[in-house]
């Protein structure tokens, strides 16, 4: 049982989000025409293991395991896992699940370089309620965004295929774009919100003396991706942005987050 | 005893045929009580459509030549036919017997293969001959069988998926476009029979508001009066001022030209905020140009975008038919054992 580490369970769950990607190739190659369990399962499997992972690491520290780059990605993709076994019992939904496979699987492997999780020192640097709200708060947010670049690439490959009369719109178990533009939409509100709660937490924290929260890389960081979301929704919303370009912006987003998430961190003096 | 088939359908013998030898409901149990009479059967069920003209039925005769000719006899007799008949009327014993009976309750044996009506006209032709009591073991079996194995290959199979018209695949779209359609209201340019077909279509999946337009007021009112509450019309000159409500435009009027193009189109969008529009041209020569399925968020599709749906999802239920009839196989092998191994105890 020596080998049944929470980095370990971890990296067991990413196992099954790989297998749930290679399954995923096959519904996709297969024009996503039967309406499958199989997928639902296999990436219920890995959300399982990837929630005993983080429980294990949440009680060795005594905290909300949000403490370094690690735990941050692994929470982010836990709640996108989870939001996606969810939103997959949705009439039409369960595909989702393999849009959202490929995703958890290369953010996880990502996740799970060493360097990402250096040792903890006797006493975690991340405690206290507040610290743990702004954390999950923010980090559930980017769960919310990477399920809304999920299901804006569903849109986005029903509205090419409904545009250019491919029969593999009418043959396949996808929801209707509209649903998926509604659906969209609601994930990048909810997702929106959680990220203004996390900031407005996160400026109350206590902070070393002379470090200001405003000028932080971070802090400045998360702003920007506070306005470009907040850009999205009201063009979409109140001036009639096509959905497919909010779609587009809404995965061009969520990528940008992926690739700068990490790198922020190491110019951030409040995040390290 | 033994189920045996006769009888008559689309596939040998032409209309005129099928009319002449087709059963009037009321006579179909004086019809089997004089075969069982005749002493040629024990058990009997007419299934009579425009389809077909079939008799199943169980007997203890040897289902040979001479069986089906004095059956075949019947027949003609029952309909006075003095014409010539030829291979229209066909004939089969087990297993074949019970293989057209799966094939016919699933719809395999159908003009459009995997269509469901013909569950529903034989469920009810064996209700007449079972209420009658011209069924026994046999047919009951063998009929109960046969509608559970249509169950099972309509949810197994892709057989019945996918629409086969062109009205109906215009509908599916709309599914596929809007999460339901009980909100959108539809626009009808042209009243003509199309338009009328695809309106209804439209209907029945949940469509309730529908706006006529037509070159004549009256027919569009005619029409908006027959599609009933919920329908209204608007003056064909004023059409396009009604697009920032509507979500979905069917056209078919016999203009010569394009009656919507991009330039008219363009500003409209504008106006709708962008909503997803659908817009189906079932008018030859076609009123839409197909440059208006460059803007964003309008899907456009044309009569032969239609008919070609249609056809790939008959092509894609041929397809299936393989898997269909291996099922069907298998379960006339099960059903054919039971029958030999209740015989078996019985003797």
């Amino acid at each position: 049982m020596a080998w049944f580490t929470d980095r370990n369970c971890f990296l067991l769950a990413v196992t099954f989000y790989g297998l749930s990607t290679i399954y995923s190739v096959f519904l996709w190659r297969k024009g996503f025409r039967r309406d499958d369990w199989a997928n639902y399962l296999l990436l219920a499997g890995g959300v399982a293991l990837h929630t005993f992972a983080m429980l294990k690491r949440g009680l060795t520290l005594h905290s909300c395991p949000v403490n370094n780059l690690y735990e941050a990605t692994t929470f982010l993709l836990w709640a996108l896992g989870l939001a996606s076994l969810v939103y997959a019992l949705l009439p039409k939904f369960k595909f989702i699940c393999a849009f959202a496979a490929p995703v958890l699987f290369t953010v996880g492997v990502f996740a799970l370089m060493p360097s990402l999780d250096p040792p903890h020192g006797p006493k975690p640097e991340f405690s206290g309620a507040l610290r743990s709200l702004h954390a999950a708060t923010i980090l559930q947010a980017y769960g919310a965004f990477g399920l809304a670049a999920v299901a804006a690439v569903m849109f986005l490959v029903q509205q090419h295929d409904l545009k250019f009369h491919k029969l593999r719109a009418l043959l396949s178990f996808l929801p209707s774009i509209q649903r998926l533009e509604v659906i969209t939409t609601r994930l990048v509100v909810v997702g929106f919100i959680l990220l203004t709660i996390g900031l407005v937490a996160g400026s109350q924290l206590p902070r070393k003396d002379g470090a200001s929260y405003f000028a932080d890389a971070k802090v400045i960081w998360s702003a920007l991706l506070w306005l470009i979301y907040l850009e999205m929704l009201v063009a979409h919303k109140f001036f009639g942005r096509p959905a497919r370009r909010f779609a587009l912006g809404v995965i061009v987003a969520f990528t940008f987050l992926l690739l700068t998430f990490g790198i922020t961190n190491h110019f951030s003096v409040l995040h390290n | 005893m033994s189920v045996v088939v006769i009888g008559l359908s689309h596939r040998s013998a032409p209309v005129e045929l099928r009319e002449r030898f087709a059963f009037v409901e009321s006579r179909i149990p004086d019809a089997l009580q004089q075969l069982r009479d005749a002493g040629l059967i024990t058990e009997g069920v007419v299934l009579s459509t425009c389809n077909r003209v079939e008799i199943y039925a169980a007997t203890a005769f040897a289902p040979d030549d001479a069986f089906f000719a004095r059956v075949k006899q019947f027949f003609i007799a029952h309909h006075a036919y003095d014409g010539k008949l030829g291979d229209e009327l066909y004939t089969f014993a087990e297993p074949h017997s019970l293989q057209h009976l799966f094939k016919v309750a699933a719809g395999l044996d159908s003009m459009v293969i995997g269509e469901t009506e013909i569950f529903g006209q034989l469920k009810k032709a064996y209700d007449l001959a079972f209420s009658h009591k011209h069924t026994g073991a046999r047919l009951n079996k063998a009929f109960q069988r046969a509608f559970n194995v249509a169950k099972h290959i309509r949810t197994a199979t892709n057989i019945q998926r996918g629409s086969v018209s062109v009205m109906s695949a215009a509908v599916e779209l709309a599914e596929k476009i809007f999460s339901t359609l009980a909100e959108h209201e539809v626009l009808v340019i042209g009243a003509g029979e199309t338009s009328e077909k695809t309106a209804r279509a439209l209907q029945s999946r949940g469509v309730k508001k529908i706006t006529v337009t037509n070159r004549s007021p009256e027919r569009a009112q005619t029409l908006a009066v027959e599609l009933g509450a919920g329908a209204g019309t608007v003056p064909f000159e004023q059409w396009p001022e009604v697009f920032e409500r509507i979500d979905i435009a069917v056209s078919s009027t016999a203009a010569t030209s394009h009656i919507l193009d991009r330039a008219k189109l363009e500003p409209l969008m504008r106006r709708r905020r962008n909503r997803p529009l659908l817009l189906i041209d079932i008018a030859v020569p076609r009123d839409i140009d197909p440059a208006v399925s460059e803007l964003d968020n309008v899907y456009l599709y044309n009569v032969d975008d239609l008919k070609a749906i249609a056809d790939e999802y008959l092509k894609l239920r041929h397809e299936e038919l393989d898997r269909c009839n291996e099922i069907i196989a298998g379960k006339v092998a099960a059903l054919l054992a039971a029958n030999n191994h209740s015989a078996a105890g019985a003797s």
